[in-house]
């Protein structure tokens, strides 16, 4: 089986591709571009395409417009698995099989593009957490820091000040640092 | 309670009531918890609307009546309550094809192609935003008013809207069609010439709806209404003179548009062909477009001639749109149908709270489109689908 894979997101890709590797036999192709070219020479039986991939709707107008050659065909899996379908959309993975595929061959490579889509969604959130909870560290510091200089206070203190501002007001304490921050920058004369 | 709700858009110009109703704080004011996410590919969004990840979005009138009748997709329940907007497509042709069509109209065109042909140069080749769009019928009704017949005698592929820029700076297709901003766009940074504006080709014809699945409308009526209360209200400040300047610069922050606000601005304002939100009843969904759209699809062979319209016009929902307008104390039309095209000068359209002016409305071959007798428009081209 031929599978080609559209993909403007490298790393996420390489996941599919390095996932896909057991699956056997297949041929697989990766492309970041849909090109006409790779759909006549390298003749996929199943391409599938990231929904965040502008030439989605691309294929979609191959599919309308081409009536001799292979046309891929909307599909997710088989219509006796209603729920696959949504999952496949929430997981950003469309399929496309050229006729005469049977729908059985395509679910092994379908479940794991999914699951390797799934898993860099989560990937990438872990990493956008972490880099927020770092950000969010650092203004604390910042405003503990302002805090302990124009009140002359310690540490402890100034954190606890914070803390108490946090509960009053139901929000965050990074929320009420970087309001913290941003007034005194404007009492300095900084423009908001 | 708060109801959360996520809708698509694409970046386009007629996005505005989506994003103005969320930068202008109107769904919250009507209770909603509304997210906004943008994607590239009108199949993309056609298939989470399909899947209830989004509950509903900016999408392609055609799409919408696509959806619902089954082609090109799984057969879905979108419907579309009300219009998101009227006019900012444009066809556009490279500096190359201007040149060598020398009149920038559709005899132009055909001069081109046989001149091509006769070369045996290549195929002239359009990109259009996809199969089942207004921008689609419009080139092809274009070509095919000067004789050429858009399957045969070009070709015509699917770009999304972003990447017609790309492809025409590249230099991998010779014109395209494509909604706001993109065509001025095209035209500022790769010398495209403009050949035919959607308000030009069908003054207040129709373009962009609100797909929302039947099944959520159903199991949240007010949430709903709440939402075309919120959208009807940004649609009344988008096309508000005195907010266009700041419109502009909102649509082309980089989570939206990311498209320089001078050029998103070049097709607002009141000037006729300019995009229409609001007024002149552009936010109603007329069963006649629908109607229209339909008779395109039998045309071109997108929609088999025994498929019965029923269906492509229970998508527009005119009921539902009529109830978030008297609570708004909005006029409504009072039909949910007119003949399209039937007038040269402005009017007066009957609505619930008085009377709509309306400018004129005149089909691009000046003659009028009865809803009722689609098959028959539909057979009435010379070059159609219907009676191969």
């Amino acid at each position: 089986m031929r599978l080609l894979l559209v993909d403007p997101d490298p790393a996420r890709a390489a996941l599919v591709a390095e996932g896909l590797a057991g699956i056997d036999p297949l041929e697989f192709r990766r492309v970041d571009r849909l090109s006409e070219a790779d759909l006549t020479a390298f003749k996929p039986d199943l391409v599938v395409i990231a929904c965040d991939s502008p030439d989605r709707d691309t294929l979609e107008g191959l599919r309308e417009a081409t009536q001799n050659s292979p046309r891929p065909v909307v599909m997710f899996v088989d219509r006796s698995d209603p729920g696959r379908a949504e999952e496949a959309v929430r997981a950003g993975v469309a399929a496309y099989i050229v006729d005469g595929l049977q729908p059985a061959r395509v679910r092994p490579i379908l479940e794991v593009a999914m699951s390797r889509f799934q898993l860099m969604q989560q990937l990438r959130a872990d990493l956008a957490k972490a880099q927020s909870d770092l950000a969010s560290r650092k203004t604390i510091e910042r405003a503990k820091g302002l805090l302990m200089k124009e009140r002359e206070i310690g540490e402890e203190e100034a954190y606890a000040m914070l803390r108490k501002l946090a509960m009053n007001t139901g929000r965050p304490v990074a929320a009420v640092a970087a309001d913290l921050l941003s007034f005194h920058g404007v009492l300095k004369g900084d423009k908001p | 309670m708060t109801l959360s709700i996520d809708l698509g858009f694409v970046a386009l110009t007629d996005a505005a009531p989506l994003i103005v109703a969320k930068e202008r704080g109107l769904f919250g004011k009507e209770g909603l918890d509304v997210s906004l996410h943008r994607e590239v590919s009108w199949a993309t969004v056609r298939d989470k609307v399909s899947a209830g990840v989004f509950q509903g979005a900016h999408m392609l009138a055609p799409l919408a009546i696509a959806a619902r009748l089954g082609l090109g997709a799984e057969r879905s329940d979108v419907i579309a309550p009300m219009s998101l907007n009227a006019h900012g497509a444009t066809i556009g042709v490279s500096a190359q094809l201007a040149s060598e069509m020398k009149e920038p109209d559709a005899a132009g065109l055909a001069r081109a192609i046989a001149r091509r042909l006769g070369r045996s140069d290549p195929q002239v080749l359009f990109a259009s935003v996809f199969p089942y769009s207004m921008h689609t019928y419009m080139l092809r009704y274009w070509a095919a008013s000067a004789g050429i017949d858009p399957d045969r005698d070009m070709r015509i592929v699917t770009a999304a809207p972003t990447s017609i820029v790309d492809r025409l700076k590249t230099e991998a297709i010779d014109g395209f069609s494509v909604g706001a901003p993109w065509g001025a766009v095209c035209e500022a940074q790769c010398k495209a010439k403009i050949v035919l504006e959607a308000g030009e080709f069908w003054p207040g014809g129709p373009d962009k709806v609100l797909g929302m699945s039947e099944t959520w409308a159903h199991r949240e009526p007010e949430a709903m209404q709440a939402l075309l209360r919120a959208l009807l209200q940004a649609m009344a400040w988008a096309d508000a003179p005195e907010n266009l300047g700041e419109l502009a610069g909102m649509l082309a922050a980089p989570q939206y548009l990311a498209a320089p606000a001078d050029l998103i601005g070049k097709r607002l304002g009141k000037e006729e062909k300019n995009i229409r939100f609001s007024r002149a009843a552009a936010s109603f969904p007329w069963q006649s477009h629908a109607a229209w759209i339909f008779s395109q699809m039998l045309r071109w062979g997108q929609v088999d001639h025994r498929v019965d319209q029923g269906r492509a016009l229970e998508c527009y929902r005119p009921d539902l749109y009529r109830k978030a307008a008297a609570d708004l104390g909005i006029s409504a039309p009072l039909a949910d149908s007119k003949t399209e095209g039937a007038h040269a000068e402005p009017w007066a359209l009957p609505g619930s709270r008085g009377p709509i002016p309306m400018p004129r409305d005149i089909l691009p071959d000046g003659a009028a489109f009865d809803p009722d007798s689609l098959r028959e428009y539909a057979a009435s081209f010379s070059i159609s689908r219907v009676n191969a």
